[in-house]
């Protein structure tokens, strides 16, 4: 599914953020990615959806070194990934239903499809009866939960989310990791990152932990309950 | 789009939002309207020309002197008869010679106490190759004082000054159809710039460049189609305005005819063509410069 080897990252003549990084994320996979903040994380990801390139090393999505990929490949390889940001990336002047039916519409799927399947999708986050409303004007939580659902509305392949659970309550944390993990049961690759090394442990996934820009493999268990 | 109506296609990017889009339509609109009057100006000088070329190829007039005999005079009008190429000749009467003076020296004045020349109306059959030196010749030898106007020097100078007009008005419309590219292409980069953001999500949840390309020429299709339709409304009106009043006077001049139908074609073809352009050039230009982006 994805395949990083010897990866590195620097941006101009700083240290390098990414070393060496070499991990595998297979089909039907659920990993976190955990590291403070600053630990290169957010690079990582970048990466694997192509909105970075690597400064050496060798990246492969769905079996397509991303190296040699042209722009049209490139939309088509990221349009099989679903994408949960930092900061949500929602689009202010869209309603909410619209904002989770981009992707859809980026794929050119009937509005028909669009009607049936993003009502349900908002009902099932508990956002059916924000369907109509502004972005703005929800809490940062439920900001969270329409990011989600933009990720998730394709079934994609590969569900990248960058801390998807820094701005909400350990509840609401927890019911969001127990939504990935439904989605992860029907078939797509999960991978989230988070400073909360603590929280990832509470959960048996494979964790990696990433470390002044080394990757290692988080076997710690003490903490999972 | 929800959250408030708004007039216009549904957009990902909120272009219709720009300041800079805002004055598109005008611009537009202001470009259409000159457009049509100047094309339906090229109309009327076309037509106008056509029908001076019509009449004055096939006309000429012989003019003798006021004292000519009447004898000369109908030696003179024998030899035109006899000319090859020659349909009709009428020599004018003196009522009819009235006429022609009567909106200089009013309906009341004798012609008898006037020392007017005598005219021939000379009408040629359509395809008159007339040697004109020496049919002037010949009638200068019936009278030493006949005239004869040929008319198609001053065709030729009409003509001269008429593809002069045409090319003043195509200059106008190519100034036109630049000035409307380069708006454009100036909205379409600034957009580009504004909403920086929003495409480069667009790009990350995998729109390809023609899908984020489509938004823009979408936009400014509709921009367009509103400045077209808006200008082509006021030189619909401008038309109306200018037949009615050409209707009241005699003119020189083609009338614009309302029931024409090609200044109506003309109005509906720049409005579409307007946004036709406006739609092409946004996506020539936002491609271009996608394609520039990492």
């Amino acid at each position: 599914m994805v395949r990083l080897e010897n990866v590195g990252k620097r941006y101009g003549n700083s240290a390098e953020i990414l070393q060496d990084v070499t991990v595998t994320l297979d089909p039907g996979g659920f990993y976190f990615l955990t590291g403070v903040s600053g630990a290169g994380k957010t690079t990582l990801l970048k990466i694997i959806y192509l909105a970075e390139r690597v400064s050496h090393g060798t990246v492969t999505v769905f079996d397509t070194d991303t190296a040699a990929v042209d722009r049209r490949a490139q939309s088509a390889l990221r349009r099989r990934i679903g994408i949960v940001f930092q900061d949500f990336r929602l689009i202010e002047h869209l309603s909410v239903r619209d904002n989770v039916a981009l992707p859809l519409r980026i794929a050119g799927a009937p509005e028909r499809e669009i009607r049936e399947n993003v009502p349900e999708l908002l009902s099932w986050l508990g956002l059916g009866d924000k369907a109509d409303l502004r972005p703005t004007t929800l809490s940062g939580g439920e900001q969270q939960r329409v990011a989600i659902a933009r990720a998730i509305v394709r079934r994609p392949d590969l569900l990248l989310a960058d801390e998807p659970t820094g701005n909400v309550d350990d509840e609401i944390a927890m019911l969001l990791v127990r939504v990935f993990e439904r989605i992860n049961r029907l078939g797509t690759t999960v991978l989230i990152a988070t400073h909360d090394v603590a929280f990832a442990r509470q959960f048996a996934h494979e964790r990696f932990h990433l470390e002044r820009g080394v990757l290692t493999v988080d076997t710690g268990f003490e903490d999972f309950a | 789009m929800t959250g408030g109506w708004t007039i216009g296609p549904r957009l990902d990017l909120p272009l219709g939002c720009d300041p800079t889009g805002r004055f598109l339509p005008w611009i537009i609109a202001l470009m259409v309207y000159l457009t049509v009057l100047g094309g339906v100006g090229l109309m009327l000088l076309g037509d106008t020309l056509g029908e001076w070329n019509q009449s004055l190829q096939t006309t000429m007039t012989v003019q003798l002197p006021a004292d000519s005999s009447t004898g000369r005079i109908e030696t003179a009008v024998a030899v035109l008869k006899q000319t090859p190429g020659v349909a009709l000749v009428h020599l004018l009467g003196a009522d009819e010679t009235a006429r022609l003076i009567a909106p200089w020296l009013g309906p009341d004045v004798s012609v008898d106490s006037l020392p007017l020349p005598h005219l021939v109306d000379v009408h040629l059959e359509p395809d008159a190759n007339l040697d004109l030196a020496a049919l002037k010749k010949k009638l200068m030898q019936v009278d030493p004082g006949a005239e004869l106007a040929d008319h198609r020097s001053a065709l030729l100078e009409l003509r001269g000054f008429a593809v002069k007009v045409e090319g003043l008005i195509g200059a106008v419309v190519a100034i036109v159809a630049v000035l409307l590219v380069l708006t454009v292409v100036f909205i379409a980069r600034t957009g580009l710039a504004i909403h920086q953001p929003v495409v480069e999500l667009l790009h990350l949840l995998g729109a390809p460049d023609r899908y984020i390309a489509r938004q823009f020429q979408t936009h400014a299709l509709w921009l367009g189609l509103r400045g077209g339709v808006i200008g082509a409304i006021a030189a619909a009106m401008t038309i109306v305005v200018l037949g009615r009043a050409a209707a009241a006077v005699s003119l020189p001049v083609a009338a614009p005819g309302l029931l024409d139908w090609r200044p109506w074609a003309l109005l509906i073809a720049a409005a579409i063509a307007a946004g036709l352009v406006a739609m092409a050039t946004a996506r020539a230009t936002i491609a271009h410069r996608l394609a520039r982006m990492p």
